[in-house]
């Protein structure tokens, strides 16, 4: 905690004298996740101060964080002779993994959402490409991200952005455990009046390290030696059985 | 403690993962098969990925099949030649095997698919077993002998590709080991289950192999198949995941201690009875899965 908030007043400190307008510095906790053994998730911190400050009202902040984009695919189950089985999908392309978004008010009060679609806030402003076996994206679309939700993937934290004095903030970023590996991005918005003022833009990176990376790695580059230690590793954990049970008859 | 693992990419608690080595492995050494059945539902249950748990499970099953097979070896109870033509069946089998999986999963069907072969599966085996352990019980109680009724073995003496089995006594074509292997090795790579509750039945009815020999046999013939399905699994769906094996295995090797011990003070047919009961609990439990009405009819799954 100390380290940011050093971080933060330095940042407040190095802000240029007032002539220009209204502007945004922001800065993270960390500018790394390493998955080790015992990473069970942990929390980001995404601070900011606004330079040149005009009136407080009228303005808003935006914080998003959007993890790598990948392929999401939406299942969804039907009733056939009594059993249920995937029938209908949709393939979303280039959705990101992970996506957090803090605002000191409900989006749609913040922003029209011809803005939120250009700069892509909120989930439902995502507006990913579909391929899909329905005519209908839309319950698909809304489906998945319900259910990325449900798993802490994606957030929606409307007042989820803390004032510490009229222009310094911070808001806290979980991340799960279950989070995919890559750059995530943080953004953080200035809105005024319904229109972005000022954004910036910082990325972090998650990354498994040490065992975890190493044996990652030796699955995926050395498939036959990894499965080949596998079959050893139980071998030898049957040996040890035999004779742990012999001694004992 | 918990502990993440590398290729399900998701943090367990290691005493969950030991506890279920433990159980899995207690049972195995109780009523002597793999307990491939069990593990693997549970791990999906727990909420391990299908394809992981399908693919890390044999692990186990080799390690406690491993302990068992040399005790077999030891009485010189092994048919090496003919677990060697098994397993020669069974590596076309797991190649088949491993290739349906990855379609499987490609359409989006992995989850159907298992789960409509383990109710199939242990629902029959499970019925029949229950009904056999009942008639012994009820036999033992009234002093009946039951005749055992010999399945027709003409065609299969027919079959060309003659093969002399000295171990067995046998001299069989090849071709029904083969087949028996393959259909294994299917089993194996789409359920991750070592198929002793399908060989050993199928030596005895079909091979008819001296009892004497099956035990040993089959577990010889389970651990090659459970190997080669292992190494496949890792190359070619990337699906074992190593951390999980390993805290699997501690608890299997305790569990297979006590598990053998407990098995000593119980009677054979209340043992067969016990396991009946148990592979058909399974086999409900995931008929329920397939016909209940899921708490959401939608499912996501991220990467392509």
């Amino acid at each position: 905690m100390r380290r940011w908030l050093l971080a933060w007043m330095m940042i407040a400190a190095a802000a240029a004298p007032a002539f220009a307008a209204e502007d945004i510095v922001s800065g993270l906790s960390q500018d790394q996740i390493a998955i080790n053994s015992s990473y069970t998730g942990s929390d980001i911190v995404v601070f900011g101060t606004i330079e040149r400050p005009a009136a407080p009202s009228g303005r808003d902040i935006v914080v998003v964080v959007r993890g790598p984009d990948t392929d999401v695919t939406v299942r969804r189950r039907d009733r056939v002779a009594g059993i249920w089985i995937n029938r209908d999908a949709a393939k979303f392309s280039a959705m990101p993994a992970f996506y957090f978004l803090a605002s000191t008010r409900p989006l749609n009060a913040i922003a029209p959402a011809d803005v939120l679609d250009r700069y892509r806030l909120g989930a439902m402003h995502l507006k990913p490409a579909a391929i899909t076996s329905h005519h209908d994206s839309l319950p698909f679309r809304q489906a998945a991200i319900r259910q990325l939700a449900a798993q802490g993937l994606y957030t929606d934290a409307p007042g989820a952005i803390d004032f510490h004095s009229e222009n310094l903030f911070k808001t806290v970023v979980p991340i799960p455990a279950s989070v995919a590996r890559g750059q995530y991005n943080v953004e953080v918005y200035l809105f005024r009046d319904g229109d972005v003022e000022s954004v910036q833009s910082t990325p972090f990176f998650i990354d498994q390290i040490g065992l975890e990376r190493r044996l990652f790695n030796f699955a995926h580059n050395q498939p036959l030696g990894y499965g080949l230690l596998t079959v050893f590793m139980s071998l030898l954990f049957g040996w040890a059985t035999s004779v742990l049970m012999r001694r004992s008859g | 403690m918990e502990i993440y693992l590398p290729i399900a990419e998701m943090s367990v608690h290691w005493v969950f993962i030991v506890g279920l080595g433990l159980g899995v492995g207690f049972l195995s050494g109780l009523f002597g098969v793999g307990g491939g059945f069990l593990l693997t539902p549970l791990l999906v249950f727990y909420g391990i990925p299908s394809t992981v748990a399908v693919g890390t499970t044999l692990s186990h099953v080799t390690a406690s099949s491993v302990s068992g097979a040399l005790a077999q070896w030891r009485k010189r109870a092994v048919d090496f030649k003919m677990a060697g033509v098994m397993v020669g069946g069974g590596l076309i089998g797991t190649l088949f095997g491993v290739w349906l999986f990855a379609a499987m999963r490609r359409q989006g069907q992995m989850d159907l698919i298992v789960s409509l072969s383990y109710v199939v599966l242990l629902g029959s085996v499970g019925g029949l077993m229950l009904k056999e352990s009942l008639a012994t019980l009820r036999a033992a109680r009234g002093g009946v002998v039951i005749p055992v009724r010999p399945v027709n073995r003409a065609w299969i003496a027919a079959l060309p590709f003659k093969m002399r089995f000295r171990q067995s006594r046998l001299y069989l074509s090849v071709l029904p080991p083969i087949v028996i292997g393959f259909a294994v090795g299917v089993l194996s790579a789409v359920m991750g289950v070592g198929g002793g509750f399908v060989v050993v039945p199928a030596m005895i009815y079909i091979l008819r192999m001296p009892t004497n020999v099956v035990l040993g046999t089959s577990l010889v013939q389970i651990i090659g198949i459970a190997m080669v399905t292992t190494i496949l699994q890792a190359t070619s769906n990337y699906a074992v995941d190593i951390v999980l094996a390993f805290f699997l295995m501690i608890g299997g090797v305790v569990g297979a201690q006590l598990g053998v011990r407990a098995g000593a003070k119980l009677r054979g047919e209340q043992l067969r009875l016990l396991l009946a009961v148990m592979v058909l609990a399974v086999a409900l439990r995931l008929a329920w899965g397939l016909v209940a009405h899921p708490r959401d009819i939608y499912s996501t799954m991220l990467g392509s």
